[in-house]
Formats: structure tokens, sequence, C-alpha cells
């Protein structure tokens, strides 16, 4: 497995209402090297920091990332092409008209030839069971179907690493099942962000990020109920408005 | 979202004469309707055009998607040819209206019948001899190819918020309409632009 690691990581930004950055992320030591990784935690804990530092989205302030040996800062053009990464909202993500189209476009820059680019973009659909909406506007397809289309464009180019960002949080539970079923079927490493705990046991290793800091890391039904216990802590010490 | 609101038509399989045309002929035609549309100066010359445009757009097999290119514009041509005729007169207010008709005919004739990787192809081979000046033509095509998707995105942001603003009574309000359109478009270019380069498109050639 392609090992993706964190080297004492800070992400901070600057802020209108502060004199000081705010730190999304706070020296995050980490190396991911299982299948598949879940990412929890409360919105605004630094998930999506965390998964956009993988694929060089965003940079860290300090430290630095590593996949397979490449700094995502140095190499970020080889990066994205070793990284693969599926946002929350498909629509934002799909920039062609069709599904075909999107597809097609994710191979330009590796294939030039028209036919062999075609050939090789309904083999990526196929596999996901897609072609029989390969030609429909996207704005045609169910929630579902548009993240399974953005999930096919990604894995058009053959990414070693998939970036999910809270994937199934636009879906219903039928269409959840299909990309829960799509993702145990994927040989890549899977790295993804949650709030949706069933799809999180299904990981090999999970981590609770809380407050831009790795709160919990390992076992998946340990790191579920670490964070149930740091929400309903969070719960109580809220004042009721 | 609501995304139906199409101003170009989408591509419809087919092998008539249109589809078959030579995709730089195409070009010439909608590039030719464009320049048609500042030199033609008697309306009936462009209500023959269109009726030209049109002709060919049934002969492709595409009619359906015809009205669909042009129902979204229909109030806006209402409102221009209105105040065309109060400040000009009717000839020039039917004359400016048939030359945008022309124009958006001309240009879904181009996408009802040219798959869009064709057209991308095209624009790249078409914009090869700016390399030499350092531009990438692949970002000629990825520029055509978000165009594209974009224009039914930002009209079906504009129906959505057209009906947010009726439900909360505030449809004559001008900025309840257009504030949130102009957010969302940005939010969008901005979403557009971050997942083009997490997937690596738009970056100069190795």
């Amino acid at each position: 497995m392609p090992a993706v690691t964190f080297d004492h990581v800070t992400v901070a930004v600057e802020t209108d209402h502060s004199p000081e950055p705010k730190v999304l992320l706070d020296r995050i030591r980490l190396e991911l090297s299982e299948q598949r990784i879940g990412v929890i935690g409360a919105n605004g804990s630094g998930k999506s920091t965390l998964l956009r530092l993988v694929n060089g989205l965003v940079q860290p302030t300090a430290g630095r990332v590593m996949v397979e040996g490449e700094d995502t800062v140095r190499a970020v053009r080889k990066i994205r092409r070793i990284v693969g990464f599926v946002f929350t909202d498909p629509l934002s993500q799909l920039v062609m008209p069709t599904g075909r189209e999107d597809v097609e476009l994710s191979l330009r820059r590796t294939v030039r030839n028209g036919a062999e680019r075609r050939r090789q973009a309904e083999a990526a659909l196929d596999r996901l069971g897609l072609l029989h909406l390969a030609d429909q506007s996207i704005y045609e397809l169910s929630g579902g179907e548009r993240q399974l289309m953005a999930l096919a464009a990604v894995l058009a180019v053959d990414p070693n690493v998939l970036v999910l960002d809270e994937p199934s949080t636009l879906l219903d539970l039928r269409n959840r099942e299909l990309l829960r079923a799509t993702l145990a079927g994927l040989e890549q490493q899977v790295i993804m962000s949650t709030h949706d705990l069933e799809l999180a046991l299904d990981m090999d290793r999970v981590l609770v990020i809380e407050q831009g800091q790795v709160a919990f890391d390992g076992d998946p039904a340990d790191a579920v109920a670490a964070y149930r216990s740091l929400c309903l802590e969070g719960a109580q010490t809220r004042p009721p408005r | 979202m609501r995304g139906h609101g199409f101003l170009l038509a989408n591509y419809v399989p087919g092998k008539s004469i249109i589809h078959r045309a030579p995709l730089a002929l195409k070009f010439l035609l909608v590039f030719g309707c464009g320049l048609a549309s500042f030199i033609i100066v008697d309306w009936r010359i462009s209500a023959a055009v269109l009726a030209i445009l049109s002709g060919l757009f049934l002969l492709s097999g595409a009619g359906l998607k015809l009205w669909g290119a042009i129902r979204p514009l229909a109030a806006v041509l209402l409102v221009i040819g209105l105040f065309q005729w109060w400040m000009l007169g009717a000839p020039t207010a039917a004359r400016i209206v048939l030359n945008i008709l022309v124009c958006v005919v001309a240009a879904s004739l181009l996408t009802a019948t040219t798959p869009v990787q064709r057209l991308l192809d095209g624009v790249v081979r078409a914009a090869a001899p700016f390399k030499r000046f350092g531009a990438d033509p692949e970002r000629f095509a990825l520029t055509i190819g978000i165009m594209l998707r974009s224009i039914p995105y930002i009209a079906g942001t504009f129906a959505d918020v057209r009906d947010s603003a009726r439900a909360r009574g505030l449809e004559r309000n001008p900025r309840a309409l257009v504030l949130p359109v102009f957010i969302t478009s940005v939010a969008f270019a901005r979403q557009t632009g971050e997942a083009l380069a997490a997937r690596g498109l738009g970056e100069a050639e190795d």
C-alpha cells in the first residue's frame, strides 16, 4: 500500500476577526499505510483540511506531507496523478455536461487519441455499472448516480490513492449502500472523511479529529466509541439556548 | 440545484448531413452568424437567416432542442424587444431580437450536432498556432467545456433563487434575485477551480 505521511504538519489561516492566525491542524504526525482509512470528527474539526493536504489542495503552514515519497507541495503535479479526490457535492466536481464527456475530460491529458480515449472512458464507466447513464445530462442523474459518476471520472486515470471528502453526505440510503459496495471493491488505498459512523466501521483504521488534532487513532469500533464520547462531553458542557 | 435552463442545446446523436458536416464549417457558420449580427441592418434578412438556421436545425433531427435553447431567452428577448421598440422603433427592435436569436440558434446547431469531445478536439486544433506564443491549446478546450457546463448551472441557479424569492414574497426585489445568483456563481467558479486543480486539469503541459 502507498504510504501517506504527515510530518509535524500545521495549517493556519489568517482571519479578519483575530490578529492571531487560526490553527486548523496542529502538528499532525501520521503514517497512513492501511488500505481503508476513515477520518471522523465534528464539523470544523479539520477533517477536510487533513484530506486536502493529501492532494496538495491545501499547503501546510509548517511541516510536510509526503505521498509515495513525493512532497505534496514540491511535486504537486505528480501528486495529483497519484491521488484522486472526490468532493462532497459531485455537481461541483463534474465539469462537463454528461458523464461520458467528464470521464473523457479526465483522460485528455494522458490519452491523446480520441478513439482510445472513448474506449477507456467506456471501460471506466462500465466498471462502475454506469455505461447506460453515460450520455445523460448530469442534472438528470440522481445524487448517487452523480457521486458514482464523479468517482468514475477520478478512477479513470487510475490513481494509487483515492481521497473522498464526506462522499455519502448527500445520498439516500440506497445510494449510500451503492457507494459503500463500490468503495469496498476498489483496489486503491482509500482515505475518506465521513459523518456516517456505519461507513467508518468498514474501514481498517479510523482517525478522530478534534480541534485540529488527532484525538484517537486506531481500531474503527474504538474510534467510533471515542468520537461518541467526545460528542457527548461536548453536548453536556454546552449551555442550552 | 435545477440545471435544465439550457441556453445551448446538448448533443443529440444522429447521422444527419449536419452531424456529418466538417467541424470547421460549423465553426465558420457560428462565427459568420456572430459577425452578421453586427452587419445585417434589415430585419427581413435577419428573419430569413433565422428561418434557414431553424430549417437546418429541424433537418438535423434535434428539433425539440431548438425550443429548449430559445425558451430561457424568451423573457429577456421580450424585454429587449419592447425597450428597443420604444427607443428606436419596430424594425430596429425586430432586427436586434432576430440577430440575437440567429446567434443562439447557430451556436445551438453546433452543440446539438457535435459531441463535446469532438468540439474540444477542434478547439485544440484551432488553438494550436498559439502554442508558439506559450499558450496551451488544451486550456482553450477546457474553457469552452466549462462554459458549456456553467451556462445551465447559472440558469438553474437563477430559477432556484427566483423560487426562493417568490416563497418569501420578494419576487419584485431585484437585490433578492441578483445578489444570490452572483454569490452562488462566484462560489461555483471557486468550486470548479478547486475540482479542476484536484484532477490536475488546466495545468501547464509537462
